[in-house]
């Protein structure tokens, strides 16, 4: 017996630590939205470019686009033109395109859409680079701007980061002579990250220049330059205009490097103009789309890699547990009386199909009427078989004129009954008729009451759909529920009901 | 406050050491009795037959019919009887039981004074055959037995019917007692849940003690104002040793053994449930755990020392340890 409660004890426990186990790796680490009502932004960002094409000559353009290795996935990504070979290549950090074509005249147009959303997966590539660089050369008067620079800006700063953060700091304070020697004159933005490469690379200090875009719609923008520096751990991003450090959540790099975004063979008056809208999407759909576009395929082996329609069958089906749980809980803590385990949940079930109001009293009155035929059929001392027909036979013809009737009645809902909750009907008249025999009709009212009870509140719970959502999406929850039911198979303690029935004790 | 009044209830009936539905299915139905083993209880032929091996007193069984064609035997098996019960051996709540008292030119009477002919008898018995009283509704068997004439003593605390004796077994130990009387509300059944009242019986002297009927404790019976408590019942010792031999003849650790006292045979036993209720404890005013758990120490104490008690040991047992406070 002992042993036996220690093997109980550890099955309980390995159902319940998987269940949670394989719960929180779906929520925290495949980052499966909790509720369907999340929702999340989705980004359609547009790169149109423009250009004049020389006639008589092959045309070739490059443009980056979004190397997508960070914290954004792409859905859909396309390449629009007309008549042009579109190919993308690598290198290093960067994506590129390349549209050729052998001829083209007048005015080209060809756009870039990319369709993506934040990643779902938060698995962090590690970031690499190196932490060392020459100095770029330099000579005369510069030198010394630069080295008077530098001076100050060591003794203020403590470690790669905040030597950066100084560095931009001081190149923005263009009321300094130095700065403004090294400027020349132009307060771009270009200029100034040269201004702060160099100052950098005296020091030894690596920096890459990388062009983003703003993840805002319906705003007229251009790529924005930021500057990063490898620390040895972690890439550092900086403004170059203002030393703030840490790339906000908006942005999205677009491309990394000193090159301009487009290069053009072939044709002259190159614009890019980029226009950016966002819309919502049901998180779970998002979810699927974005697992379609990544190799990990995290929702594969769940089950919304059923199809469609075994999907919805699957969703009734998965709330069978939940319903068997709460009449377990009505029937051996709360001492409910229901008519077997299973038909309260199938009633249940019969609900959904009839809807719960009229399904009460559609059950109430065909029970009815169906009992007072058992017990006229009893007097005619009929076997099993031939007076399970008759039953059966009378549920049918009573639902028809029921169906009937309310149709003429204009109430729709009647003619709902489906083939499904007609043999529950039936069975459930046998049943109450066998208690009715057995145990008496006061009995029998109350068992009767008992599971329409019960049922109610089973289909209640089964029909919620942010419960039925969590079950389908994280069916590990049933090992959790298994392992509840486990540990109320060893429960001992009375059932709430047995406080009242035993209360003859307590009056002494 | 409500919650909290529960909470009281609680602490309180399990300081009693009252039983639960649930300690009952779990501690002891699950636990002491074999599934494979039920159809001997229930099915009262083979209740009988193993009872009838084993020299246990049992309403003597004049013949069995299991199918149409042994219909033919009734007459044989009749023959020179004036009066016998014909009954279902699956039947539950006291269903199909058809109770002859004599006879009446080429008829039957019943108990209840209805005059019946033989092919009606037949009728009932193919009935039975067809299932129609048993719980399932498959195929039957027809008992033919003695009728059991209750003694003297209950007709003055009873309605009706045929009071029975109610004893819970444990591995052999008999550990509560109660006797069920029919009133008029349970039909001359002798079933607590029909509206049978239940009065406790002190273990060690077959004294009866107070009543419960419908959840309630009561003194006196609801039909015929007598006081229930104070009676001895004759022959106390043979009914403990009755029931305590039931754990060998059925095998089932934790029944409730149904016992009748016949006015020339003395105690018989009717039948075996395996799933005894638990509103003897109110009867008794006892709880059944603190019984059951000095029991099971007890054989916990035997199998250490390696031995095992003859019934007339156990019932001396239980007698010494759950003798009654004279009731107030």
């Amino acid at each position: 017996m002992r042993s036996l409660t220690l093997h109980l004890k550890i099955l309980i426990a390995l159902c319940v630590i998987i269940g949670v186990s394989v719960t929180a790796y779906q929520i925290f680490v495949l980052g499966i939205p909790v509720s369907e009502d999340e929702t999340d932004n989705l980004w359609n960002i547009d790169a149109k470019v423009e250009f004049q094409a020389n006639p008589r000559e092959p045309v070739k353009l490059h443009m980056f686009v979004p190397p997508l290795n960070q914290d954004y996935v792409s859905l859909n990504e396309s390449f629009i033109s007309n008549n042009y070979g579109v190919s993308v290549n690598h290198n290093e950090d960067n994506r590129r395109v390349t549209w050729s074509a052998r001829r083209a005249s007048g005015k080209q147009t060809l756009y870039y859409r990319l369709v993506m959303t934040k990643r779902y997966s938060g698995e962090q590539i590690k970031a690499k680079g190196s932490i060392y660089r020459e100095s770029l050369p330099i000579e005369g008067a510069e030198k010394i701007a630069a080295e008077a620079l530098l001076a100050p800006i060591r003794q203020h700063s403590a470690d790669v980061e905040t030597f950066i953060s100084e560095t931009i700091k001081r190149v923005n304070n263009t009321s300094d002579d130095n700065i403004r020697l090294l400027l020349g004159g132009d307060t771009s933005s270009e200029r100034k990250a040269a201004v702060i490469d160099l100052l950098l690379s005296i020091a030894h200090v690596p920096m890459q220049r990388l062009h983003t875009i703003r993840l805002e719609a319906d705003v007229q923008q251009s790529p924005e330059l930021w500057l990063r520096s490898f620390n040895g751990e972690k890439w550092l991003y900086f403004n170059p205009q203002s030393g703030e450090q840490g790339l906000p959540k908006d942005r999205m790099i677009w491309w990394f490097g000193d090159e301009p975004l487009v290069s053009l063979d072939g044709g002259s008056k190159v614009a890019v103009t980029f226009a950016l809208n966002n819309s919502e999407m049901n998180a779970i759909r998002l979810a699927k789309l974005s697992n379609e576009n990544t190799a990990e395929g995290f929702l594969d082996y769940s089950l919304y890699g059923l199809p469609l329609q075994t999907q919805q069958t699957y969703q009734i089906m998965i709330m069978i547990p939940l319903g068997v749980m709460v009449i377990l809980i009505l029937r051996n803590l709360g001492g409910l009386q229901t008519l077997g385990t299973f038909t309260p949940v199938l009633i249940a079930l019969a609900f959904r199909e009839t809807q719960l109001g009229f399904g009460i009293i559609l059950f109430t009155i065909i029970t009815t009427l169906g009992l007072s035929l058992r017990s006229y059929l009893e007097h005619l001392k009929l076997q099993m078989l031939p007076r399970l027909s008759v039953v059966l036979t009378f549920v049918v013809v009573l639902i028809a004129v029921i169906s009937l009737f309310s149709h003429k009645l204009g109430l729709e809902r009647g003619l709902s009954v489906a083939l499904f909750p007609m043999v529950i009907l039936t069975m459930t008249i046998e049943r109450l008729s066998i208690t009715w025999e057995e145990r008496g009709g006061n009995h029998a009212f109350k068992v009767a009451v008992g599971t329409l009870f019960a049922a109610a509140l089973s289909h209640y719970l089964m029909s919620i759909p942010e419960l039925a959502y969590f079950i389908f999406t994280f069916p590990a929850v049933l090992l959790i529920m298994v392992g509840f039911m486990l540990a109320m198979g060893r429960y001992r303690g009375y059932r709430l009901t047995e406080l009242f029935r035993f209360k003859a004790f307590l009056k002494d | 406050m409500f919650g909290f009044g529960l909470i009281k209830t609680w602490r309180e009936l399990s300081a009693k050491g009252i039983m639960g539905i649930n300690r009952r299915n779990a501690d002891y139905v699950l636990k002491y009795n074999k599934r494979n083993l039920y159809p001997i209880v229930d099915d009262k032929i083979l209740t009988k037959e193993r009872a009838i091996s084993a020299g246990i007193n049992v309403p003597e069984m004049y013949g069995v019919i299991s199918t149409e064609k042994e219909i033919e035997k009734l007459d044989s098996i009749l023959a020179g009887r004036t009066d016998f019960v014909i009954k279902p051996a699956m039947g539950a709540g006291g269903d199909g039981i058809l109770v002859i008292a004599d006879r009446f030119e080429d008829r039957y009477k019943t108990i209840s004074g209805k005059i019946i002919s033989h092919e009606e008898i037949e009728h009932q018995i193919s009935s039975i055959l067809t299932g129609l009283y048993s719980l399932g509704g498959s195929r039957d068997r027809a008992l033919i037995e003695y009728r059991v004439t209750p003694d003297p003593l209950f007709k003055s605390i009873s309605y009706e019917g045929v009071p029975d004796i109610r004893i819970i077994v444990l591995m052999g130990y008999p550990v509560m007692a109660m006797l069920r009387l029919p009133t008029r509300q349970s039909g001359g059944k002798a079933n607590l849940h029909q509206g049978a009242i239940g009065v406790g019986v002190d273990l060690a002297t077959g004294t009866t003690l107070q009543g419960t009927w419908l959840n309630n404790k009561i003194n006196k019976h609801p039909d015929t104002s007598t006081l229930v408590a104070g009676v001895q019942l004759p022959d106390w010792n043979g009914f403990m040793t009755l029931a305590a031999g039931c754990y060998e003849l059925c095998g089932l650790g934790y029944i409730g053994v149904d016992m009748v006292l016949d006015q020339d045979k003395g105690p018989l036993i009717l039948e075996l449930n395996a799933r005894p209720g638990l509103n003897i404890q109110i009867a008794n005013n006892a709880g059944l755990t603190l019984r059951t758990h000095a029991v099971e120490r007890h054989l916990a104490e035997l199998k250490s020392k390696g031995i095992s008690e003859s019934v007339e040991e156990r019932v001396r047992f239980t007698q010494n340890l759950f003798a009654s406070i004279p009731s107030q």
